[in-house]
């Protein structure tokens, strides 16, 4: 049995994280990703007029794709677009919790695509992040 | 309804006029620093001999490591706007592979004023060499 989800088991419409994983914004969670993508951007270095530290606005990445990891098919599938619209910085401290909705599953060019839809909402409901991702399905053995 | 006036000028910023550019170089190391900060274990990124099998022949950078340098771009030339209601639609055109270099560009294409505030929409091209890996646009409240 394959440990990834099978393409043709997506329908259009399955709103498949329920209850949506959750993801917490720890302190060296954020440094871990600063450093590895070099970024040196100044208010991410210190804690807003509230007192909390701010995440980078990309960190989404790593928690929507941590969110959508048990639906992102076998090895060797890629990204082909990705929409994010930063609501508000997530903060250190928080959690977050991502929902996501497969929008179309379709194929082009001998490729089998699938677009989903995502929410992020901290522990308290306030919305985050939302995107879309298309993805090109890796090949199943 | 909601009401809208395109203008060419705000505050100093003009339709036009550039971003600051960034250029960064990605290495195999780069790319496993960003796997092990983002979970993103995709054999694809950081197993060479997986990635020899794939339609790529070697391994190649996250697109969302990419991404990320997109966003270093947005967030030192308007944090605020950026971080608090700014919007990326972007389309991946082709891989990064170790060893290349990323320069992100991009340009004010429009200026628009609506009920809420005034807005830019930014054109934005990852290259490597000359050849575009990530086309797209940033809409950030100025």
């Amino acid at each position: 049995m394959s440990d990834y989800v099978k393409y043709n088991s997506l329908v259009e419409g399955d709103v498949f994280l329920e209850p949506p994983p959750s993801f917490d914004v720890t302190a060296e969670r954020v440094d871990k990703y600063i450093a590895s993508t070099n970024d040196t951007t100044p208010e991410l270095s210190n804690v807003n007029a509230q007192g909390k530290r701010m995440a980078p606005p990309m960190l989404a990445a790593v928690y929507v794709i941590e969110a959508l990891r048990t639906r992102v098919g076998p090895p060797g599938g890629i990204h082909a677009k990705q929409q994010f619209k930063f609501h508000r910085p997530a903060m250190v401290g928080e959690t977050l919790l991502t929902s996501a909705t497969v929008l179309k599953v379709y194929e082009r060019k001998g490729r089998n695509y699938v677009d989903m839809t995502t929410e992020t909402k901290n522990q308290d409901g306030e919305l985050i992040t939302s995107g879309m991702i298309t993805r090109i399905w890796g090949k199943e053995s | 309804m909601m009401n809208s006036e395109i203008l060419q000028h705000y505050q100093g910023m003009s339709v036009g006029d550039q971003m600051p550019e960034l250029i960064q170089a990605v290495e195999q190391q780069m790319i496993d620093a960003y796997a092990d900060a983002s979970g993103d274990i995709n054999p694809l990124h950081i197993d060479p001999e997986f990635a020899k099998t794939t339609f790529f022949g070697r391994t190649i950078a996250h697109g969302l490591l990419t991404l990320a340098f997109v966003s270093r771009v947005l967030s030192q030339w308007n944090w605020q706007g950026w971080a608090y209601g700014g919007e990326l639609n972007i389309v991946f055109l082709g891989p990064v592979y170790p060893g290349d270099t990323v320069r992100v560009t991009g340009k004010i294409e429009s200026i628009e004023r609506r009920d809420n505030g005034v807005y830019a929409r930014c054109q934005l091209i990852c290259l490597c060499a000359d050849k575009a890996v990530v086309k797209g646009y940033a809409i950030c409240k100025i």
